[in-house]
């Protein structure tokens, strides 16, 4: 099988590091060869942070290759449409639409860029929605990711089990009951899509 | 845990495996991108002493003694840990090793964290090690634990030097048994552990030897690989994650991927280049390995055709390896980032570093700044950090510049800002030496802002942590500590108390001498705040901006309904309580959440602040 690239974009703070290893940890757990990164920059939080997951019959770099990116998921917009670059026409954009506005928007310095992000996920096959209200809704905004990990999971050669076995072993355990509910949200949210 | 059991681990969860497989029994480090997670991981096994020193100085020491008692031992610190810790490094290295000792050094190509982009192989060379380079989690684990065996058959300190993209990536790893190591009893033997001379005159010959040995060990070593292809013409020498990115393009070129980069075997590279026509380095930052086959003799290219500076990605490799004709046409994609808006790291919400530099920014001071989450005070809207070099420097900077200053005539008021923890990494003997030649004229304040953690590398504990937290045993008291040093004018400030505080700043900042305020309020991440979070109401804000300006992450200008002008206003989800918008609103529109107070009557919206004591965790 061809290598999946999985691409992770958001806010210090927003938990992707927590995410990315569960991506990655489903995969292998799966069977798969698997790498992956996440770039903690400067600060503990407010900061750009990015992380990549690549699972396959064999994996070298832990970076994915310019333009081969499979799935986008955004747990901020801009931080999504950032990484366009390593996108193609094929890829998947999935995005928590909750915006957090970085410090040049905040001072009024530029426009938080809306016109372009959503021209962004016009260019995709694209699944986005403000899904910290959804998981609020479900009992707690934090479980927003895994909302997103949801809707890839549908895309996904892993099964819907190893995805809550692995869940159910790395989320605080106060919290197991609502991010089950948070994934079966985002994996039935779009199926009739 | 069965021979076999395999698992996925970040490069650091290798390295504390490692360690731990290989019977490490003491491990120091001190808090520090990427490293950091290598030192929480190890203090998982119980049957380990670790600790976070004071200092990588302090760590390595740690190291070195657990090293003498005849343990393995390791000290782990990002790549400018090692500049402090280099003193001790550079004068235990002459000493025979006893205990298996281990120096695991994060380096960052790239700059992703770091002040600045040290290539510490060097520094490995620089001190007679040998040096081991993983190129993933299992290798991170595996290296460490042969680094541990060669440091005692070698009696050598090894290095692992690991880099920022090796320490975060998860791969698979194929767990082990912890092995058991006997103590080697340290025996009195002053010609072996005093550095004096003439004891250290022949230890240059024994240093020198060991490296001899380590390059025939290198010659047919496990930790090199050779991967031949048929009919391939150039070999490429690298190592590290380098040779993953590299085997992304399937290069027609043979590779020779080394575990350990020094020392590397004459012997083998001069077979090897018997029988290629062309050999090319790729390595990240400093020519190390190139300059090494060179000195050997034997023509090769590395930094002719790759960068000196940031990481070797696939599409860096490929692009190199078109310039240097071994491939002859791109296959990855050249696409580049399209310019979006940037997102600078900010202070938290509820960081009490805000105020101060809020204040500071008004007050228009010049600022000397040091290192820790308060570095990003530089960055607008505060820019009230005009110098920022390495930790506790501030302190040497900031009286070097006052008396410089005094030289040539000038008077400028000097503000010296440093953090709890970089105040005990290394900052007391700065504090110490402002005795010296004290001049009542000069005009210098110094502000500690105590925030009881190591914040930016996740809340690691402080020698003053123990004074708030059950857990932390460090009591440490600041200000008795300036005290007793015989420094007079020390003020503690509750920098929640945004009008108290800029008084105090104010007063101290326009008269003459030496001064110290001490900020006492805790990490916000670490030590939340128990107030309720606050709110705008668009009625009665005016537009002004000074909450938007202490550049608070929940705070925006907003379009509210049926309001023509803009608005501020506050994410819920988000605003930590700390109070500090509500303090600098000149019309007390933010106000906490479900008070709704009278505006009609000038002056009785005011939002007042609870007693601190209330908050001090002392008090719980």
């Amino acid at each position: 099988m061809e290598t999946i690239n999985i691409l992770l974009g958001g806010v210090g703070g927003q938990g992707l590091v927590l995410t990315t290893d569960i991506i990655c940890k489903a995969a292998f757990k799966e069977g798969y060869d698997v790498k992956s990164n996440d770039v903690i920059g400067l600060a503990q939080r407010g900061g750009m942070v990015w992380g990549s997951v690549r699972f396959g019959r064999k994996v070298h770099s832990p970076n994915i290759p310019v333009g081969k990116a499979h799935y986008v998921l955004g747990l901020e917009p801009l931080e999504a449409q950032r990484w366009d670059h390593l996108l193609n026409e094929q890829s998947v954009v999935i995005v928590n639409t909750k915006e957090v506005h970085p410090t040049p928007a905040l001072l009024e310095k530029v426009d938080y860029p809306t016109d372009e992000i959503k021209e962004f996920y016009e260019r995709y096959e694209n699944y986005t929605s403000n899904f910290s209200n959804d998981a609020k809704k479900l009992g707690n905004r934090k479980a927003a990711n895994t909302v997103l990990i949801g809707i890839m999971a549908r895309f996904l050669p892993i099964s819907v089990e190893t995805w809550k076995e692995i869940l159910k072993e790395n989320v605080p355990p106060k919290a197991i009951e609502v991010n089950m509910k948070a994934f079966d949200f985002g994996y039935s949210e779009f199926e009739n899509e | 845990m069965s021979n076999q059991e395999r698992t996925v681990l970040t490069g650091n969860q290798g390295v504390a495996r490692g360690f731990y497989e290989a019977g490490g029994l003491v491990a120091a480090s001190y808090p520090g991108s990427p490293t950091v997670e290598i030192l929480e991981s190890i203090k998982e096994y119980k049957e380990v002493y670790s600790e976070f020193s004071t200092s990588e100085k302090v760590a390595l020491e740690v190291a070195i003694g657990g090293s003498f008692a005849g343990v393995r031992s390791m000290a782990s610190m990002k790549h400018v840990g090692v500049n402090i810790a280099a003193d001790p490094l550079m004068t235990f290295t002459q000493t025979k090793t006893n205990g298996g000792f281990v120096l695991l050094s994060g380096d960052d190509p790239g700059m992703a964290s770091s002040q600045n982009e040290q290539d510490n192989r060097i520094l490995g060379k620089f001190a007679n090690m040998g040096i081991l380079v993983p190129a993933d989690s299992q290798e991170a684990k595996d290296f460490t634990k042969t680094a541990f065996d060669l440091s005692e058959d070698y009696h050598l300190p090894m290095m692992v030097n690991i880099t920022s993209r090796v320490c975060h990536s998860r791969t698979p790893v194929v767990l082990g048994e912890r092995k058991d190591v006997q103590a080697k009893a340290f025996e009195k033997d002053v010609e072996r552990y005093c550095m004096i001379p003439p004891h250290t005159h022949k230890l240059q010959h024994d240093m020198k030897n060991r490296i001899e040995k380590l390059k025939e060990l290198a010659y047919d070593s496990e930790l090199n690989v050779l991967e031949e292809k048929k009919g391939a013409d150039t070999l490429v020498i690298t190592s590290g994650l380098v040779y993953h990115n590299l085997k992304e393009l399937n290069p027609p070129v043979s590779i020779y991927k080394l575990g350990m980069v020094y020392p590397i075997s004459p012997k083998k590279i001069q077979e090897l280049s018997d029988k290629y026509e062309n050999i090319i380095v790729v390595e990240e930052l400093m020519p190390l390995i190139e300059n090494e086959v060179k000195l050997m003799g034997v023509s090769c290219e590395g930094k002719k055709y790759f960068p000196f500076t940031g990481e070797l990605h696939t599409e860096v490799i490929e692009e190199g390896l078109l310039e240097a004709g071994v491939l002859s046409e791109r296959k990855t994609s050249d696409k580049k980032p399209a310019a979006s808006v940037k997102r600078p790291p900010l202070f938290c919400a509820g960081c009490p570093h805000r105020p101060i530099f809020d204040i500071l920014k008004k007050l228009r001071k010049r600022v000397i700044g040091d290192i820790g989450c308060y570095s990003m005070a530089m960055f607008e809207p505060f820019q009230a950090s005009d110098s920022i070099i390495s930790m506790g420097a501030t302190l040497g900077i900031t009286k070097g510049m006052s008396k410089a200053n005094g030289l040539v005539g000038n008077s400028e008021p000097l503000v010296s800002v440093i953090g709890d923890g970089t105040m005990f990494h290394s900052g007391l003997p700065g504090f110490v030496n402002l005795l010296h030649q004290k001049d009542d004229a000069e005009n210098m304040t110094f502000i500690i802002l105590d925030n009881r953690t190591t914040a930016m590398t996740g809340g690691q504990p402080t020698a003053a942590s123990g004074n708030y937290a059950k857990e932390d045993d460090m009591k440490v008291d600041i200000k008795a500590i300036l005290k007793t040093m015989g420094h007079e004018n020390v003020k503690e400030v509750d920098q929640f108390d945004y009008e108290a505080t800029k008084e105090v700043i104010k007063t101290e900042t326009n008269t003459p001498g030496i001064s110290f305020i001490i900020a006492k309020r805790p990490c916000a991440l670490k030590f939340k705040i128990q107030e309720n979070t606050f709110y705008v109401n668009p009625n009665v804000c005016i537009g002004c901006r000074n909450c938007v300006k202490t550049n608070c992450p929940p705070i925006r200008m907003k379009k509210y309904k049926n309001i023509d002008k803009l608005k501020s206003s506050i994410d819920p989800d988000m605003c930590a309580g700390c109070s500090v918008c509500a303090q600098v609103c000149p019309v007390d529109a933010i106000q906490p959440k479900g008070q709704h107070p009278d505006h009609s009557k000038k002056g009785s919206a005011k939002y007042k602040r609870k007693e601190y004591e209330k908050y001090d965790l002392n008090n719980d």
